[in-house]
């Protein structure tokens, strides 16, 4: 029952005129994975973080109260977190010539902008421009991992092979069977819970103990199974049962503050990449890592075309290095490893490495977000609060459009996120009308009885959305920025209609007064679930990388982050990046002992 | 309720990063300190930062006629939310707020002025009751600036109250922020 506080291992001395085996660029979910596994084999790695390293228990605070915080969790005067309205009124860069000192993305006004005012990036000197795009990003060693909403599901053949069910994209070069082992493998060394439901659509995981639901949850789920859908409890990407091998992790302790912030778990128990995959690795001997380092260019050797290292800037001196390895690992996170690989023009790629296809920056994909229901559940109204919040999420309802059955107006599906019960902030009191005593009782009375929930669903990958690089905009280290050309189409606004009516059908059957119905689809990134823009494929005319993340143009070159999915799938991502990275990274280093990179 | 209000409550309940954003980011703007009773109560026990007295003493007020004492639990007054306001006033960068707080205070003793003949705090509990209730008619559609001003005023007061001790612990007698041990949250994951 002991808590795990096991200091950082000791960082090993950074040495840029030795040729590593791999250098990995970024440090979120897949290049720590690539680390993990690569570290494992033996090989020497350098990790390239262009973020600082973060005293993250610091940052998080997980337990500390409203109260407790002089501005209950706001930053300081000076930040400014966007919000839907900005993104909807103006253009990118949103920032440009913004009054406040530091600009955030939409995360930063999401309950607790002091907690991740130091883990998200100031927009202001990480312009890009374009389509309208809520693009968060976090620069700190561990990225978005240290904040993430830990939902953790597995893909299935209906995603895979998408193509065959429905007709509609390209299906990956890999099947289910191909990723089932590597999915276990993140199970068992990340830790997981949840409940088995036996969904073809849905595979299950490895479970740990579940977390429980509520009386309005439980009220659902069992209506949903005579609709014949499922409510499961939420697949949790954190250990409930604790990990024997990792020391930096503790288990979960339901503590219950993981959804009044951006997200964020002091005690490790939610998966993040530093603890998970990246301490760990260190203590193998085989790791390097150096933060502040901005990569910009995959090296080229002009002799041979292949890769010789990453070129990069240090984030506070602005000086320029390189690093030297034999294989060099992308893992920037979907548009920054597009961004990188555009910007690396060489006589042997000009059109940016591994780009011969002309496919890198395009069948960008992600999920679409914002209809949504909330219900009352009238049995619940008046009764004495109870802990309703001490786990790291409520409810998942997996897919149930496009499986057997063809639903008019719109290809593939969407699921539903959900909680209900009590919380720490009634949220009630912000729509309960009136004052006084009256409206304080009603408040109180209410508080425990809402369930709600939203959609994530599938935006299908399309050629025609794309990130390339602006001719003009430069971020403060002069790299060239990122340019939007990506909007949502018929397909994605066809579902998010379907989403509000069969949410509140759901509901309504449940026996469950609709209260509140949501049909705004939020602006696209908002998901922060970006795919694609290096699709993995079998046809290097048509693709960037081979099924083991591996560039068709470049053999010692790997993208092993979310870009090379081939479509969205509703499904949340980190999971399946995750194993994929793990699949890729045995093949690397199969080839790298021998010698055939 | 409006759907707004609704997805207000629901926004709060859940989920990953639904649109937390502006309603939460407004309302954040708000809320903290301890303060004690005002106008025809005891002194304030801190000295305003940005407001002046007088100001300061309405505010108190008003927010205690929003989330007022009852036989359950302390109110606004008591959890400090006029002194947390002030002190986020007093230090914003965005003279607009300020500007808004300012304004609204003194439309509010205008409306009084109008209904009453004299002052909030100058009126009889009945009357200031009433010039409440008539700023907060126009709730789902303000249009006067003391129904603008409500709305701005009982979100600030609501993220204030229920994010202090008094609101989590006393009024909505919160379970969680601890560590579990032995049976964990939850009615049944059957």
């Amino acid at each position: 029952m002991t808590l795990v506080r096991v200091p950082p291992p000791l960082a090993q001395d950074v040495d840029l005129s030795k040729t590593y085996d791999a250098v990995i660029v970024g440090s979120g979910a897949a290049g720590g994975m690539a680390a993990h596994v690569l570290t494992t084999r033996g090989l020497k790695v350098l990790m390239l973080e262009a973020g600082k390293k973060l005293p993250i228990e610091q940052e998080l605070r997980s337990m500390q109260w409203p109260y407790d915080h002089p501005r209950r969790g706001d930053a300081p005067p000076g930040y400014h977190s966007l919000s839907f309205n900005e993104y909807t009124i103006r253009t990118p860069p949103y920032a440009k010539s913004s009054t406040f000192q530091h600009v955030m993305s939409y995360v930063g006004g999401w309950g607790g902008s002091d907690y991740v005012k130091n883990i998200l990036v100031d927009e202001k000197d990480h312009p890009y421009t374009g389509t309208k795009y809520a693009w968060v990003r976090a620069r700190a060693l561990g990225g978005k991992t240290n904040i993430w909403g830990r939902l953790a599901l597995r893909l299935s053949d209906y995603d895979f092979k998408g193509k065959t069910h429905d007709g509609y994209g390209d299906d990956w070069p890999i099947s289910y069977a191909d990723v089932e082992p590597y999915y276990d493998k993140v199970d068992l060394y990340l830790g997981i819970s949840g409940v088995k439901e036996n969904l073809p659509h849905l595979p299950d995981s490895l479970f740990q103990r579940p977390n429980k639901l509520t009386f309005g949850e439980v009220r659902l789920r069992e209506s949903l199974k005579r609709m014949g859908r499922v409510l499961t409890p939420y697949r949790a990407g954190v250990t409930t049962d604790g990990l024997k091998h990792n020391r930096y992790r503790s288990k979960c302790y339901g503590r219950g503050a993981c959804d009044r912030r951006p997200g964020g778990c002091d005690i490790h128990a939610v998966f993040d990449s530093p603890t998970g995959l990246i301490y760990p690795a260190m203590d193998t001997g085989n790791l390097t890592i150096r933060t502040n380092s901005v990569a910009h260019e995959v090296l080229v050797d002009r002799n041979t075309g292949k890769a010789r290292g990453i070129g990069f800037i240090d984030s506070a001196t602005h000086k320029s290095y390189e690093a030297k390895a034999k294989v060099v690992i992308v893992a920037a996170s979907t548009l920054e490893s597009a961004r990188l690989l555009l910007l690396s023009r060489s006589p042997q790629h000009p059109n940016g490495i591994g780009n011969s296809s002309g496919h890198v920056g395009h069948n960008f994909c992600e999920h679409v977000m914002g209809p949504g229901v909330t219900g009352l559940v009238k049995d619940l109204v008046g009764k004495p609060p109870t802990l309703d919040d001490g786990r790291p999420g409520g409810f998942y309802i997996p897919r149930f459009r496009n499986l057997k059955e063809r639903q008019p107006g719109f290809v593939r599906g969407y699921g539903f996120e959900g909680s209900g019960g009590f919380s720490i902030f009634p949220g009630n009191a912000m729509g309960t009308p009136g004052f006084g005593a009256q409206f304080k009782k009603e408040v109180r009375d209410h508080a425990g009885a809402f369930i709600g929930m939203g959609a994530f669903g599938e935006v299908l990958a399309r050629y025609e959305n794309y990130v390339d690089l602006d001719p003009d905009a430069k971020d403060a280290w002069g790299i060239p920025v990122l340019r939007f050309h990506y909007q949502f189409g018929d397909n994605e606004r066809k579902m998010c209609e379907d989403m509000v009516v069969a949410g509140r059908e759901m509901l309504e059957t449940a026996g469950i007064e609709v209260v509140g119905t949501d049909e705004k689809i939020l602006t696209e990134g908002w998901s922060i679930h970006e795919l694609g823009t290096a699709r993995m494929g079998s046809d290097p005319k048509t693709s960037v990388l081979n099924q083991f993340q591996q560039s068709h143009d470049v053999k010692n070159l790997f993208v092993v982050d979310g870009s090379s999915h081939v479509s969205a799938s509703c499904q949340n991502p980190t999971w399946t990046i995750m194993a994929l990275a793990w699949r890729s990274c045995e093949h690397l280093a199969d080839e790298f002992r021998k010698g055939t990179l | 309720m409006t759907d707004a209000a609704h997805h207000d409550a629901r926004v709060a309940e859940s989920l990953s990063r639904r649109e937390m954003l502006e309603v939460t980011a407004a309302a954040l703007a708000a809320p903290l300190l301890q303060l004690g009773p005002a106008a025809a109560q005891p002194a304030l026990q801190t000295a305003p930062k940005f407001f002046t007295g007088p100001e300061l003493a309405l505010l108190d007020e008003l927010a205690e006629l929003i989330i007022p004492a009852d036989a359950h639990s302390p109110g606004a007054r008591a959890a400090g939310v006029a002194a947390y306001v002030d002190f986020r006033l007093a230090e914003s960068l965005e003279p607009e707020q300020q500007t808004k707080w300012r304004s609204g205070l003194a439309a509010v003793d205008a409306l009084s002025q109008e209904l009453n003949g004299q002052a909030f705090l100058q009126g009889s509990a009945d009357q200031r009751v009433a010039a409440l209730t008539r700023m907060a008619a126009g709730e789902q559609d303000p249009k006067t600036p003391a129904e603008h001003f409500f709305q701005e005023l009982k979100r600030s007061t609501v993220r204030a109250y229920y994010s202090s001790k008094i609101g989590i612990h006393a009024d909505q007698e919160y379970k969680g922020n601890v560590y579990q041990r032995g049976e964990f949250a939850g009615f049944d994951a059957q």
